[in-house]
């Protein structure tokens, strides 16, 4: 009885784990396949099926002249993303402080209805938004920039990272920030000092979080974007021609994904040491 | 293991004996060395007995609970329900009843929905579960808030909401409480205490009571289990444990201040402290081992002696400390320390003092554990 | 004298209170949930604002001053710490918010860790100690501060029976050396109140109902409500009345009315009896409705011709519910109230000199 539901177990893991990773496996393979290689028929062992090649990966550096250079988008995404999300992570997590500690009340409007209009910025479709934005940066000259993305991209995440912030510092007792007080801190001391060090989990998802959803952005980085500033989603895309370069798609799909997964890792890895583990007994 | 569940059969019908047999358990059992929240004992829970499972935080009482219950499985061992054995069995097919710490309500329903709820699931017929639900809520003194969202009511009416639902169903084989008077307010505890004494007394239900306060479980019931560590250090009657308490552990744990211990070495005929001597008690016939020996004795017991008196004791006044109703004076001899209970007014010597005490009072112990006891 | 005068109102749980507390003694305010006792203590340390009134610290003005700058010590029922830091960082965490430099600072947090118990765990992280491990760590914190004013809001209410018991003796001598500062310990528990404290100050509903000296307190309630609060037992309250000579217990129990008493004017009385003064004899019956055991005694909840009363009884004993016992009262300890509830005369003998 027990070996069955092992099997079972263990079955259910594997064809789950298989269905996930064969993906990237199948796109590793093709990346270093030539245009030959890819047409004629299905092949996935390295030198035993097909003679592997480098071809997908030159045209993403433009050697040789062709293809389209991928390092300078790579680049741009990475800066996009990563100051959109600090200064989110920064102007949000104040909000969620705000949000959770203080009272606020201004007609029926109560603290839960102004945590709920935050996130409702989320639930409206991205095309919505498109008009606004352009005629919003092209006011201000930012059009096809990195600040003009970075602007709009804020825009966009603040949501999310204040309705993270606002759960977890729910969860840190109310008593530790007037002990903290009563210690010597000013209320932003406190903040500061006590409350935020003891929310770093709240940060570390909060800002997976913005991360995620920035860098894997494709609808506004096309639309906001012509020649001067490329993201990485657009660049990718650009690869694509008559012939479908399967090997380099592959390529710079790997090459897109690869930051998130590490960052993936490093944070489980940290999540799971119970580093994270509550405030108060 | 998800088959019984469906036979109905296999229920423990009724009051049931349980009895927990060569149970260890531990919550980590893939560890090399692990630690053991409960070491192996074997304890019987007669049909229709109060308990009290007593002892310090982390001592395995409420380990030991819900393995009668069901929401552990232990890692050793059987519970047996009237002998047959349900440690396979999950917590619905052994019909128990458990209130825990913290109120736990259906926050959506009414009062009488509430205690109706596990009468319904049951599929008892209509006039039985208002018939029912009448008694337990008059029992309760929640007659009148039975329309009454439940979630609106005071922490202390919650607990009793918590308290009904179990004893609603008419065939409960017993009833578990993990120190449910938490949250209730000193005024009202002494209230709920008196309606889960005449439970007891009126439905003759098998109970349960896990504490860590002494004066709870000696009010509460008729046998005291105390544990420390993962073990059951004695299991007797209140009047037992206070008289006779079978280890020191025990002496200290039970009674307000704790039991008084007095090294002691025994040397012709008569017990030597620090302080002076005294004959050894009539009573007391002493083992080969006589190493490590302890004179215990209760601060009510112990009075002040005139200087120099026949069997006192020296030592030195240390401190009074003032309750209202009583004192407590601490004499100290070397290194013991000796409490003694006093009325209100009563003299206590300033520097050198004399203490005395009956010598059928005294319980004398030999590396802790009690002599002439049943240990 | 150097001391610290309230004069509050206005505040949520707070009736007008006026307090005078001096330098170098331990004021224990007793009184049960919701008294004001926790918004008092809040008031103080400046989490809360009255609407009116005044707090002054060695004649400085007080309310004006933020919590930060305040300068008060506090020890919270649930047990607070820093998770964060480890135990040592978490006692010299105020001491660095006051500047204070950081060798100056080790050494008087380890003096203070060494007070309380918890050297060998300097390194450790609040969340892996035990409960009462927890509220040491705050008490250290409070202590290492050397505040004019520490309070403490109940601090040892979460923790174990026997712990419980063991942190009020080492209470006692942890508070021995702070000449220099008030210390204010608020507690639901009468034992507990008068034996820590100086003095010891009542409240109820808000206000303050009594206050002086501990013992002085307890033998003499100014009113029913105060020694309902203060007697646990609660002291039992007999109609009665004085006539002839002779005090008569709800027309049921006549006996010559005690010397302490005699004075009287006849009339309606209402008659107050520890738990303690009651004892298995002979001068009334009654039925005992509900026995418990608190510490070493019994505690019998009995029904009489006189009412519903307690009997303390020393010792454990068993008593089945319904019994029938034979209680004597000790005459010379009868407490005289008049019936609206305002101590007229307290017994002259204090329990058990009489027998």
């Amino acid at each position: 009885m027990r070996t069955l539901y092992l099997t079972f177990k263990y079955g259910a893991i594997l064809l789950w784990s298989s269905f996930v990773a064969l993906p990237f496996l199948w796109a590793l393979t093709t990346s270093f396949k030539t245009a030959n290689g890819v047409t004629g028929g299905a092949t996935y062992i390295p030198w035993l099926q097909y003679k592997p090649s480098l071809e997908g990966w030159k045209v993403l550096v433009r050697s040789g002249g062709q293809g389209i250079d991928i390092v300078q988008p790579y680049i741009s995404s990475i800066i996009v993303t990563l100051s959109a999300s600090i200064i989110s992570m920064a102007l949000g997590t104040l909000a969620a402080y705000g949000l959770a500690r203080f009272t606020y009340k201004v007609g029926f409007v109560k603290n839960s209805d102004i945590t709920f209009f935050f996130i409702s910025q989320r639930i409206m479709p991205p095309i919505v938004l498109s008009i606004p934005f352009f005629l919003m940066l092209q006011f201000l000259g930012l059009l096809d920039s990195i600040p003009g993305l970075i602007l709009v991209y804020v825009a966009l995440l603040l949501p999310i990272a204040t309705w993270v912030m606002v759960d977890f510092f729910s969860n840190v007792p109310k008593e530790m920030d007037e002990m903290a007080m009563i210690d010597g801190c000013t209320p932003v001391g406190a903040f500061l000092r006590v409350v935020l060090p003891n929310s770093i989990p709240g940060i570390v998802v909060g800002g997976l979080f913005c991360i995620i959803f920035g860098w894997n952005d494709f609808f506004f980085a096309f639309t906001l974007t012509f020649t001067k500033t490329q993201l990485l989603p657009v660049a990718v895309v650009a690869l694509n021609s008559s012939v479908t370069p399967w090997w380099s798609l592959s390529a710079s799909a790997l090459v897109s994904v690869a930051p998130l997964v590490i960052i993936a890792f490093v944070v489980e890895r940290f999540l799971s040491s119970g580093n994270l583990a509550g405030a108060i007994r | 293991m998800s088959s019984h569940d469906n036979v109905r059969a296999r229920e423990v019908d009724e009051m049931a004996r349980i009895e927990l047999s060569n149970i260890a358990h531990t919550y980590e059992p893939t560890v090399e060395n692990p630690f053991y929240a409960l070491k192996k004992l074997n304890m019987v829970w007669e049909d229709g007995g109060t308990y009290a499972l007593l002892g310090p935080s982390g001592c395995g009482k409420t380990t030991m609970l819900n393995i009668i219950s069901g929401l552990v499985r232990p890692s050793h061992g059987q519970v047996l329900f009237d002998d047959v054995n349900f440690t396979e069995y999950s917590t619905p097919a052994r019909n128990i009843a458990q209130v825990f710490q913290f109120p736990v309500i259906y926050t959506l329903m009414t009062v009488e929905e509430n205690l109706d709820f596990p009468l319904k699931c049951r599929r008892v017929p209509e006039k039985e579960r208002q018939k029912r639900v009448r008694e337990i809520a008059e029992l309760l003194n929640l007659s009148d808030k039975l329309k009454r969202p439940a979630r609106k009511l005071a922490a202390d009416e919650k607990q009793l909401i918590s308290l009904g639902r179990g004893l609603v169903r008419s065939d409960v084989s017993a009833l578990l409480l993990d120190e449910p008077l938490t949250v209730i307010d000193p005024q009202l505890k002494f209230d709920i205490r008196k309606k889960l004494k005449t439970i007891n007394e009126r439905y003759g239900l098998t109970m349960v009571y896990v504490t860590h306060d002494q004066n709870e479980a000696m009010s509460f019931a008729d046998t005291i289990v105390v544990m420390n560590n993962g073990e059951v250090v004695q299991a007797g009657t209140p009047q037992e444990l206070y008289e006779k308490p079978e280890t020191t552990y025990v002496g200290y744990f039970i009674g307000s201040p704790s039991m008084n211990f007095i090294k002691c070495d025994f040397d012709g005929g008569r017990l030597h402290t620090a302080g002076g001597s005294i004959p050894l008690p009539s009573s007391v016939s002493l083992p080969e081992d006589r190493k490590n020996l302890k004179l215990g004795i209760r601060p009510r017991f112990v009075s002040f002696a005139a200087p120099g008196a026949d069997s006192a004791l020296k030592g030195k006044t240390e401190m009074v400390q003032e309750f209202g109703n009583y004192r407590i004076a601490t004499v100290k001899i070397e290194e013991d320390i000796i409490r003694l209970k006093l009325p209100p007014g009563a003299e206590v010597p300033a520097d050198d003092a004399w203490i005395s005490f009956p010598e059928d009072k005294i319980c004398l112990y030999a590396n802790d554990v009690l002599i002439n006891g049943s240990l | 004298m150097k001391n610290f005068d309230i004069r509050i109102g206005g505040v949520p749980h707070l009736d007008d209170v006026s307090l005078e507390f001096k330098r170098g003694k331990l004021y224990t305010i007793l009184g049960r949930t919701l008294s004001g006792k926790t918004t008092l203590l809040r008031t103080i340390a400046g989490l809360d604002t009255p609407q009116k009134g005044e707090l002054t610290l060695h004649k400085k003005e007080f309310l004006s001053l933020p919590v930060w700058k305040r300068g008060v010590a506090m020890v919270y029922q649930q047990f607070i710490n820093y998770p964060h830091l480890n135990v040592l960082a978490n006692v010299t965490f105020p001491l660095k918010r006051a500047h204070v430099p950081k060798s100056e600072a080790k050494k008087r947090a380890r003096e203070v860790l060494a007070k309380v118990g918890l050297s060998q765990l300097e390194k450790r992280r609040p969340r892996s100690l035990s409960g009462g491990q927890q509220q040491r760590v705050a008490l250290a914190r409070a202590l290492a501060k050397q505040s004019d004013i520490l309070l403490l809001d109940e601090p040892l209410v979460n923790l174990d029976y026997k712990l419980r018991e063991q942190l009020r003796e080492e209470f006692l001598n942890i508070f021995q050396g702070q000449d220099d500062a008030i210390v204010i310990y608020t507690t639901t528990e009468p034992g507990e109140a008068i034996q820590l404290g100086h003095e010891l100050i009542v409240m109820d509903e808000g206000a303050v109902i009594q206050q002086g000296n501990p013992l002085e307190v307890f033998n003499s309630p100014s009113t029913i409500r105060c020694a309902e609060i203060i007697n646990d037992p609660p002291m039992n309250i007999l109609q009665g009345s004085i006539g002839g000579g002779d005090l008569n217990l709800r027309g049921k129990v006549t006996f010559p009315a005690p010397n302490h008493l005699k004075g009287l004017s006849d009339g309606p009385y209402l008659f107050g009896l520890q738990a303690a003064d009651l004892y298995i004899g002979s001068d009334i019956t009654g039925k005992v409705e509900l026995s418990e055991i608190s510490g070493s005694q019994t505690i019998l909840h009995m029904r009489g011709g006189i009412g519903s009363f307690i009997v303390y009884e020393a010792g454990v004993h068993h008593h089945s519910i319904g019994s029938t016992i034979e209680i004597e009262i000790d005459k010379n300890r009868i407490y005289a109230f008049s019936v609206d509830g305002e101590l007229i005369c307290p017994p002259t003998i204090t329990s058990g000199q009489g027998r």
